[in-house]
């Protein structure tokens, strides 16, 4: 059973290679760029998914840790072998590969300190102080010259390619799926459910949420410095308020605490701005601002059909029950 | 066995100036079935909520086994050995009947954060045994053909079930019931009420149960508290308070 789970984990990575190769050479950049971007957002989505969908509390500063993530990486990357030339390694794959990680420790930490004082708040009140933190960590960035200040900070080393985003994908993916099916997601579904019957069967709630926080904004943090290895550039406007919006948006039209429905809302918050601007273009070239039109229109005639969100609480496989039925078999055999 | 008595004295709290209730006291023996009676809006509710934490009471001592339990959160109630049910059912309505139960043994840490994400030997092993036991727990309340269905898409009556099957997954010394006959119907009050009677035999918990209906906790509570405007007008067993004028006043009276 043990090995299995490692051999099944080889093959995925390696398909997720044999992909990458595939698509970096035979699609076009821009094709690659677009499922790249998807690849991150479908990060920020399962990730800010595990406090908003399954804890059920409400964040807005997603982008926010997402710029910690970014921002510390790329610092590490770019700034540290500059200031010393002994740490030139930082600029090699391995280097990049440890601030990825970094910058998801750090965007933790930053979510355990926002997340301690704010998450006693409940439902609105949290929103709009998790929208000023988030706010006050892009001012931050906005202020410290080090790093750029409003001009950004340029020459970051572009290593993340469509291997590390999927990759890093996978094991979100995997990391969120294991932990809801286990006594700490339960807990944590415990929370959305009913606080008061959850503190009475003994968790204890307020703990619960900073760790679906803290963890929320590792993954977050994560996302942001693959952002920033993909795209070489980042500035503080990158993580302003409405990038924090796109991702509520994908964790509600996926539907709030459904993992799959993170990957879906991810997909289409992504992809459908890029098809509108295809389909723009092919109607003789309507000008691109009917794009941020047409997008908010589909999602509220979306929300109107389906307020639960595509999948509601449920997962993909939910709606498949036989396939469910051979996972089963499977886990028992 | 004196270890674990439960034992209140002079509990009070008031909303805003109003006395809700004002000099409680109770105590119950392990492996004890005490009921609390009274007219609706009496307090009884508010005494399960500051024996459970979610309220703190503004004057007043509350011991489990000799460990006072005032400035208790809730949880830390729960862990002390204290689980209760809900008069307005609280049930984690999304989660599975199954979870609803494992999340009562999640106190208890059977695993570790790198068990759940790793998969090792022992996240199987005791999240296999935890299923098995709470799957014991849901047979014996009738409900382990429903271990799959949503908490909320149960009956009326089975989401009572649940919520004691809960409760008592937490393996409390102390249980305490918040009406939990009802809007069920008459034959399903009795066979609560016996439900109620085996449960404490077979879990050796003591248990406090709250009744509107004072017929139903006369036939299988040893003791029984009786609460009007918050504050206790009677106590005794069941032949007592039925022959005291008080009672029959204040509660029988306006039947
Ligand atoms: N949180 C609260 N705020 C204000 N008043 C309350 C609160 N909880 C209970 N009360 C009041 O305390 C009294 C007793 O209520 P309760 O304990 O629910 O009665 P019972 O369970 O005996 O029917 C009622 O008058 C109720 O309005
Ligand atoms: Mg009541």
């Amino acid at each position: 059973m043990k090995y299995t789970q490692w051999i099944i984990f080889g093959l995925v990575i390696g398909a997720i290679w044999t992909l990458g190769f595939l698509f970096e050479t035979n699609l076009n950049p821009y094709v690659v760029r677009v499922i790249v971007n998807c690849g991150i957002a479908m990060i920020l989505a399962m990730s800010l998914n595990l406090v908003n969908g399954c804890a059920g509390q409400f964040s807005l500063g997603h982008a926010g840790f997402m710029g910690v993530g970014a921002y510390l990486s790329a610092a590490i990357t770019t700034l540290l072998p500059v200031a010393f030339p002994q740490l030139s390694f930082l600029r090699e794959p391995l280097g990049i590969g440890i601030a990825v990680v970094v910058g998801g420790f750090g965007a933790g930490i930053a979510g355990y300190l926002v997340g301690l004082p704010s998450l006693r708040l409940r439902g609105d009140y949290l929103a709009i102080v998790t929208l000023g933190f988030g706010e006050i960590i892009r001012i931050i960035f906005l202020n410290v010259d080090a790093v750029g200040g409003p001009r950004g900070l340029p020459g970051i080393p572009r290593e993340s390619t469509f291997f590390w985003v999927y990759f890093w994908a996978f094991v979100t993916f995997l990391f969120l799926y294991r932990l809801m099916k286990s006594t700490y997601g339960r807990a944590i579904l415990s929370i959305r459910e009913n606080e008061i019957a959850a503190e009475s069967m003994g968790i204890k709630v307020s703990h619960y949420k900073v760790v679906a926080f803290v963890i929320s904004s590792f993954f977050a943090g994560i996302a942001g410095a693959l952002f920033a290895h993909y795209q070489g550039f980042i500035d503080p406007a990158t993580f302003n308020f409405n990038r924090s919006v796109d991702v509520v948006i994908m964790v509600v039209l996926g539907g709030m605490g459904s993992l799959s429905g993170a990957l879906i809302g991810g997909i289409i918050v992504s992809l459908l701005p890029e098809l509108l601007r295809m389909i723009l273009f092919t109607m003789g070239g309507l000008p691109d601002t009917y794009r941020m039109v047409i997008f908010p229109l589909i999602l509220i005639v979306l929300m109107l059909v389906r307020p639960v969100g595509l999948l509601g609480h449920k997962e993909i496989w939910d709606f498949f029950p036989s396939f469910k039925k051979k996972k089963g078999v499977k886990a028992h055999g | 066995m004196a270890e674990f008595t439960f034992e209140a004295a002079g509990l009070g709290i008031s909303f805003g100036g109003l006395k809700a209730v004002s000099g409680f006291g109770l105590k119950i023996h392990p492996e004890g079935l005490c009921g609390l009676i009274g007219p609706n809006g009496a307090g009884k509710t508010t005494v399960f909520n500051l024996m459970t934490g979610v309220y703190k009471p503004d004057q007043g001592t509350m011991t489990l086994g000799g460990q006072s339990l005032i400035g208790f959160a809730p949880y830390e109630i729960a862990k002390a050995g204290i689980a209760r049910t809900f008069q307005n059912i609280r049930l984690m309505g999304d989660l599975s009947v199954l979870d609803n139960v494992l999340l009562s043994y999640h106190f208890r840490e059977p695993y570790r954060y790198i068990d759940a994400i790793l998969h090792t030997s022992r996240f199987q092993k005791n999240e296999a045994e935890l299923k098995d036991r709470a799957v014991e727990l849901l047979e014996l309340m009738g409900l382990a053909n429903r271990k799959d269905d949503q908490a909320k898409n149960l009956s009326y009556g089975n989401q009572r079930r649940l919520e004691i099957a809960r409760a008592l997954a937490l393996r409390p010394k102390l249980l305490l019931l918040d009406e939990p006959a009802a809007g069920l119907n008459s034959k399903e009050k009795v066979d609560l009420m016996h439900t109620v009677s085996d449960i404490r035999d077979r879990f050796k918990v003591a248990i406090l149960l709250i009744e509107h209906d004072m017929k139903l906790v006369m036939g299988i509570c040893e003791r029984i508290t009786v609460l009007d405007h918050g504050e206790i007008i009677a106590e005794g067993t069941a032949k007592e308070i039925q022959e005291n004028p008080k009672v029959i006043e204040a509660y029988l009276g306006v039947e």
